[in-house]
């Protein structure tokens, strides 16, 4: 029989919201193409924050 | 400037560097679909290993995060040696270094709750999920509670 697991009751509230379809999807990756999704989220999420920086100075001028 | 994961962890093993990651990069090692910003790892506190971090750190211009500018800060020897954790801001990002973490105590001490993982050409220690959740509940962050539940539906959807 598997052992049950205790859990915060403040975290299954949070639980309820949590997308898996997301998870599911990362769990069909390796962890090494995982850790490529993220360098490459990361670059673009740069990319958009220093185009939100730019489209705010213009906003300005 | 994101930091450059893909650059950052294959530095560390090259420059053999013994450390086991943590934290948000940890959490996306295992399926987490967080963004997370920085580097953290527990490293080794022997000598050998603060003398390869120092070596490691050194090109990387290694700042305290958030300090202001200015202040006689040098990552040496003596530095390592008389902290214990230290959060940088370095040319290739943010990296945090834990000598000790809440919940999980140093290097030794999480040794045996680690998997390896190979990714960017390299091979190194991350700490395994439940004990992930376990530091996380431990660091007690109200901002963590999310991650945690999301960490906790992963543990549920890997042992279906």
């Amino acid at each position: 029989m598997k052992k049950q697991r205790y859990r915060d009751p403040v975290i299954e509230v949070y639980m309820k919201d949590v997308d898996r379809t997301l998870l599911r999807e990362n769990l069909k990756l390796t962890p090494a193409q995982r850790l490529e999704k993220l360098v490459n989220f990361s670059s673009f999420a740069a990319e958009l924050r220093v185009a939100g920086a730019r489209a705010r100075r213009a906003k300005k001028s | 400037m994101s930091t450059q994961f893909d650059k950052i962890l294959p530095l560390l093993v090259n420059s053999d560097v013994e450390f086991i990651l943590i934290g948000g990069v940890a959490g996306n090692i295992h399926g987490s679909a967080r963004l997370t910003f920085d580097v953290d790892i527990v490293y080794h506190r022997n000598k050998a290993n603060l003398e390869r971090l120092v070596a490691f750190l050194h090109p990387l211009n290694p700042y305290l995060r958030g300090a202001p500018p200015g202040l006689p800060f040098k990552l040496d020897l003596p530095t390592l040696h008389n902290g214990l954790n230290f959060t940088l801001t370095t040319t290739l990002g943010d990296l945090d270094l834990l000598g000790e973490v809440a919940g999980g105590g140093g290097y030794w001490d999480l040794m045996d709750y680690t998997i390896e993982v190979e990714a960017f050409g390299v091979k190194f220690k991350c700490v395994d999920l439940p004990t992930l959740i376990k530091l996380k509940r431990a660091a007690g962050r109200p901002k963590d509670l999310e991650s945690i539940a999301e960490l906790e539906a992963l543990l549920e959807e890997g042992d279906k």
